[in-house]
């Protein structure tokens, strides 16, 4: 073997470019990509963000810059790896590794219909898929983002979403589940499957990208099947615990797939047959 | 390539070797239980032990690793003496693993400066000691008891004849260790039938089995057999034993740790077990949650997904499983039991 062997466990520097307070529960950090331009980031991988003595925490893409020269992470306090991480500022150093996973194959809704459906912090990344079908709107029929949060305080990138209705080129379609007065792009107050009879295209000529909570993903591929829509075309994005993100700690599996290096992207169909989830 | 050597110059050229370099082998500690150590005196050695509760595993992949990439460059060269067939071939199960699509440089710079010798078996491991009982059935997994693999070690050595042993090298290094040992005489065509002999022998001391055939699928279409929860309800402890002692076992967790400077920290990796409650938590939930799910986990992992993964099975019937849990669980006998299913099914 020679010593030129990659070290995939070896992390490398990145420094904060911005940070911004989403919520007071969701920072939104900008890394620069300066010196990594050649790795290729796509919608759906993900870095290891790691902070020495702390540890990683595996946290998707919110955004990639289209000249590589950036990525955006949106990161909610969940564990100590995650809060430690919200507790930086712009200048600090984060030591991460990456990109890992396979991303949304974004190809498959070409000449069709796409669908994005979003719970919770599940937006974040959804968001970089949503940037790049609105860069080639050309290619799909309609596209369409349904998006569901717990409470109208938590709903992320609300300028974004309001450019984004506004451009017309894509449906924005809201819900929030605890009763509110506000009437933000129009959200409605319920469950996000609610959402999913606002559809107003086949859905056997749709592909679906889905992102939340287990449970969310649950009701929401059940739903989209129910209305038409083939299980093969309906997208997941799974979390697990990982270490590694290389397939070798094994965390992630689920049956026979490893979260980390298949996916962390699945079709419904192929993801549901194993053991040991929600779905 | 193969050679003769007597038990007498076989312990001498050992003592050669460990003089230069370190050589862990099979020895015998005072409570009676043979452990793999570093070996100074080859009298020590233990070439007829049936099983070692930690398997050689552990040279190429420690139960604690530092993994930052200075650690890299403290790799010393070491040979592993006395690794039987079905460890070897656990360590090229574990190879599918860490040198499979992502390499894992700390795995592979092990791997690389550890010579691997291995000693087939000439008989089934089933040794009865006072509190436990050894169960190989490497021969039904056919990962024993003569090794199988044809490259990922160096040396092969099997006992054929009182106080002889032949010795084929199997690649470069191990022909590098053999060296020019005057000793060595070419093995004739005798010698290699008597090895053929001899396994065929070995096999017949086998009682322990387990029918693979169609194994992956027919547990992969019964996950929710009731011989999981019947099992994991009334007996398993959740105690990791048998994924602590499984030669194939992979799994590890990242462990960071702050150093007394208060400044600077160290990152680890250590052994991990799916049998452990935490495993496959995450803030959302915890999808392992009974014993049940990790229970049906090790089973169908070793016995099923692992086939989908790389393409071969995850165990190697070395019986370690079994022999070290505290109750008993015998992975075949739930393998047998979801077995049962099919054939009742055909009978229908």
């Amino acid at each position: 073997m020679k010593d030129t062997l990659k070290n995939i466990l070896q992390p490398y520097s990145v420094m904060i470019e911005s940070k911004k307070d989403e919520t007071p529960e969701i920072c939104t950090f900008t890394f620069s990509n300066a010196g990594n331009e050649k790795r290729s980031l796509l919608p759906g991988q993900y870095n290891m963000l790691g902070l020495p003595g702390y540890g990683e925490a595996a946290i998707s893409f919110s955004s990639i810059s289209p000249d590589n020269k950036s990525f955006i992470h949106t990161i909610r306090k969940a564990g100590n790896v995650t809060k430690a991480i919200c507790a930086l500022n712009v200048g600090d150093k984060l030591e991460i590794r990456g990109p890992f996973g396979n991303g949304w194959p974004l190809k498959k809704a070409e000449g069709k219909n796409a669908i994005v459906v979003a719970g919770g912090i599940g937006m974040a990344p959804l968001r970089p898929v949503i940037h790049a079908l609105l860069k080639n709107k050309k290619k799909y029929k309609k596209l369409f983002l349904i998006y569901g949060s717990k409470e109208e305080e938590i709903i992320l990138y609300k300028e974004e979403l309001e450019a984004w209705a506004n451009s017309g080129d894509i449906k924005v379609l809201l819900s929030v589940d605890k009763e509110t007065d506000s009437c933000f792009l129009g959200l409605c107050h319920g469950l996000v499957t609610t959402l999913l009879d606002k559809i107003d295209v086949p859905l056997k000529d749709s592909v679906s990208y889905v992102c939340g909570s287990e449970s969310m993903m649950r009701f929401v591929c059940k739903g989209l099947i129910e209305r038409g829509q083939k299980p093969k075309d309906v997208y997941i994005s799974m979390e697990r615990r990982m270490k590694c993100a290389v397939g070798h700690c094994g965390h992630c599996q689920i049956g026979a797939k490893f979260v980390c290096k298949d996916g962390p992207v699945f079709a419904y169909d192929e993801i549901k047959k194993y053991a040991d989830h929600l779905l | 390539m193969a050679f003769v050597l007597s038990k007498k110059d076989l312990f001498n050229w050992i003592d050669d070797l460990s003089s230069a370099k370190d050589v862990f082998g099979p020895v015998l500690n005072h409570r009676g239980e043979t452990i793999f150590e570093k070996i100074s005196d080859s009298k020590k050695l233990d070439l007829n032990y049936q099983s070692v509760m930690t398997s050689p595993r552990k040279f190429v992949y420690p139960s604690r690793q530092n993994i930052d990439q200075r650690s890299l460059d403290k790799a010393k060269d070491r040979v592993v003496f006395g690794i039987h067939s079905c460890d070897m071939h656990a360590v090229s199960v574990l190879d599918r693993t860490f040198l499979g699509d992502h390499k894992d440089a700390y795995y592979a710079k092990l791997r690389e400066k550890t010579a691997t010798i291995v000693l087939n078996c000439n008989k089934a491991c089933k040794k009865k000691y006072p509190n436990y009982t050894l169960k190989g059935f490497c021969a039904s997994m056919g990962t024993g008891p003569f090794l199988k693999i044809k490259k990922g070690y160096d040396i092969e050595i099997t006992e054929i004849g009182k106080q002889l042993y032949l010795i084929e090298p199997n690649s470069k290094k191990g022909k590098e260790l053999l060296g020019k040992n005057k000793k060595l005489k070419t093995a004739l065509k005798k010698d290699l039938s008597q090895k053929s002999k001899i396994e065929r022998a070995a096999l017949k001391t086998f009682t322990k089995e387990l029918d693979t055939k169609g194994l992956p699928k027919l547990l992969a279409d019964n996950l929710a057999h009731p011989v999981y929860r019947e099992t994991a309800d009334s007996r398993c402890l959740g105690c990791t034993n048998c994924t602590m002692v499984c030669p194939t076992c992979f799994c590890y967790s990242i462990e960071d740790t702050t150093l007394y400077d208060l400044k600077t920290s160290k990152r680890d990796r250590y052994w991990d077990s799916c049998q452990e409650i935490n495993f496959a938590k995450v803030h959302d939930g915890n999808f392992r949650e009974t014993r049940e799910a990790r229970l049906r986990q090790f089973v169908t992992h070793k016995l099923s997904n692992w086939m989908e993964q790389y393409d071969c099975l995850g165990c190697v019937g070395c019986g370690r499983c079994m022999t070290w849990c505290p109750t008993n669980i015998d992975l075949t006998d739930m393998a047998k039991e979801v077995q049962k299913v099919a054939k009742k099914g055909k009978r229908k």
